[in-house]
């Protein structure tokens, strides 16, 4: 078994439009009555074919931002069952609400993820998020639970703990970050311990990652390795399903999918507490329609880069500005500053005169500590700080 | 579809579907367009736009009889039985355009025992539950492709409302597809794959009937638990 809702995932087109038809318009009608941020765009639109979605007014990022914290609710707030947080533009605070049906959708939706990657009631699922994307391991959590697969929620700030876990859980499923997969790798190379003394049968990834560095993680953990693809205030895991072949199939029963100038856009078809009309995900994206013999007829999605600055360090979404921000609170604030941003840490030269070199080392020693303290506070990562005397 | 009476709208622009073998229910309040949507798919009331399609053909605008011989065949609400005839004539009436009315007559009083029992019974002396399984048994008479359903538990004990839907349920196992409308939001969810929630000629909502019963919105309406708050 490798298509979990095959009725769904392997609709037929026809089928599939009309379900989407019929969606959209129910949502177009709920988002008149029940969100005031709506109903003024949408006055008495209708749709009477699905290709007049494009008439329909877009969602922006930075909608959701001005209507923080709830005005983009379509019910009141007691029915929502949980509210989770994700980074909007410029790393603004965003809140994501889910009903008690959004909470299934969600857990149904990457249990098909989970199933594809060939997860059965056999397996122990050991899931470990970073801190700055731990919304989604609660996706993961319902859909092994659904599944019938025993499951382990962890914290992968504890690596060591992450590894013992590993070995003496027996775990077979391990659904984590790249970089943490890196991380692991690493830690059993420093150990020496062979991979495949593991039981890890495969490893399932929040997000696409080149084909090195799959194969790499595929021989330093002895596993297949899965990658997966999500949108945080859409749904992240669920907007889509990685196939055996590779190929990444958009859920349409739940999300109408558009490609607009490059961007990806996405209606939310089946949410309660949250929906989202054409929503500008800020996420370049390819999509195709392609017969794949997994069945599934889904979009096929083909993610870019970011559109909007948005860089990850450490699995943590951050944007430059941000870090511009951090350092304005400091005592260093005003001093010229270079960045060196990559995908583990944060690396700061901040200018500052000849003389401070001399007397005055412990003060710097001390500012160094307090402005790495700040960004680990405020941003939620590493900071290397350094002080030079020119930016070269 | 849409469509409406004089130049009133009653349904403004909806968009449904029923697969082979499914119970889908499609529920309201009253003055929602419920009936009306469905006097529209039987052939009853003209629609303003939209088409409909059986078996992917468009059956648009055909009349009643036209629709009943295609197998779209409607039991309207109150039932509608003729209550001076027997409730054998009443059989022979909805297999009015069958030919094999004589065989489909005696395959529907198999399924109910009760109604061969009261063959020769005048039909208006049958009590509620009796006429509805009667109304619902001359509908299976004509061999529908699709059974309309308008409101079956109307002035019935709650006991016998529970009967009825269990027939419902009954005929969907022997491959009869089905498209209820009902006020009576928690039996119709219960027994429906899918279903529907139409408020004010729209639908709003749309999923599997489990989800919709646990849906807020649906709760609030017509299950009667809570009452309408906006967070603002």
């Amino acid at each position: 078994m490798t298509v979990f809702e095959p009725k769904s995932e392997a609709m037929r087109l026809d089928l599939l439009e009309q379900v989407q038809l019929e969606r959209l318009q129910a949502l177009l009608a709920r988002l008149r009555r029940n969100v005031r941020r709506y109903r003024e765009p949408l006055g008495e639109a209708q749709v009477t074919r699905l290709a007049e979605v494009k008439q329909l007014p877009f969602t922006t990022p930075e909608d959701l931002v001005e209507a923080f914290p709830y005005g983009m609710f379509a019910l009141p707030l007691r029915e929502v069952k949980r509210l989770h947080s994700t980074a909007g533009p410029l790393g603004k605070p965003l809140v994501l609400g889910y009903t008690a049906n959004d909470l299934r959708h969600w857990g149904r939706l990457a249990a098909r993820q989970l199933v594809s990657a060939g997860v059965t009631p056999n397996d122990v699922v050991q899931i470990g998020f970073d801190a700055g994307v731990f919304g989604q391991s609660f996706g993961y959590l319902t859909a092994a639970e659904q599944i019938g697969a025993p499951v382990v929620p962890q914290d992968p700030v504890h690596i060591e703990h992450q590894l013992e876990v590993l070995r003496n859980y027996r775990t077979t499923v391990l659904v984590t970050t790249p970089a943490n997969a890196l991380e692991l790798v690493a830690l059993l190379a420093s150990r020496r311990i062979d991979p495949q003394s593991l039981h890890l049968r495969t490893v399932l990834l929040s997000r696409p990652i080149d084909q090195r560095l799959r194969g790499a993680l595929g021989v330093g953990l002895f596993a297949g390795v899965r990658c997966t693809f999500g949108i945080p205030e859409i749904m992240d895991p669920g907007l889509c399903v990685e196939c055996e072949y590779g190929l990444l199939h958009a859920n349409e029963d739940h999300f109408h999918v558009e490609i607009d100038h490059g961007e990806l856009v996405i209606t939310t078809l089946s949410r309660e507490a949250m929906p989202l009309l054409r929503y500008r995900t800020r996420v370049a994206c390819t999509a195709a329609r392609q017969e794949c013999p997994c069945g599934r007829t889904g979009l096929v999605l083909t993610p870019g880069a970011r559109m909007d600055g948005r860089l990850l360090v450490n699995e943590t979404p951050v944007y430059e500005a941000q870090i511009a921000q951090v350092l304005a609170k400091t005592r260093a604030a005003g001093q010229p500053f270079r960045l060196d941003i990559s995908e583990r840490g944060v690396s700061v030269d901040i200018a500052v005169s000849q003389e401070c070199f001399g007397d005055e080392m412990r003060v710097l020693a001390n500012l160094r500590i307090d402005i790495e303290a700040e960004f680990m506070a405020r941003l939620g990562i590493q900071a290397k700080v350094h002080f030079v005397t020119t930016l070269g | 579809m849409r469509c409406g009476y004089g130049n009133l709208a009653v349904i403004k622009g909806v968009s449904l579907h029923v697969e082979q073998g499914e119970i889908v229910s499609l529920i309201g309040a009253n003055g929602a367009g419920k009936t009306s949507l469905l006097k529209a798919i039987a052939g009853l009331l003209p629609a303003w736009g939209g088409t409909i399609r059986l078996d992917g053909r468009d059956i648009t605008g055909a009349p009643a009889w036209r629709g009943i011989s295609r197998g779209v065949v409607l039991v309207p609400e109150g039932r509608g039985i003729f209550a001076d005839m027997s409730v054998m004539d009443n059989l022979v009436i909805g297999g009015y355009r069958n030919r094999d009315r004589l065989l489909a007559i005696e395959r529907v009083l198999d399924q109910f025992p009760r109604l061969r029992e009261r063959q020769r019974q005048i039909a208006g002396t049958l009590s509620g539950g009796e006429q509805q399984m009667l109304a619902i048994a001359r509908a299976l008479v004509g061999m529908p492709r699709i059974l309309l359903l308008d409101e079956p538990s109307t002035g019935l004990a709650p006991l016998i409302v529970k009967d009825v839907f269990e027939m419902v349920r009954a005929l969907r196992s022997q491959g009869v597809t089905i498209f209820l409308v009902e006020q009576n939001a928690v039996a119709a969810l219960g027994i429906a794959d899918r279903g529907y929630v139409l408020e004010t000629g729209e639908v709003i909502l749309e999923g599997s009937g489990e989800a919709l019963r646990e849906n807020p919105e649906v709760k609030r309406a017509y299950l009667g638990k809570g009452y309408r708050e906006v967070w603002e």
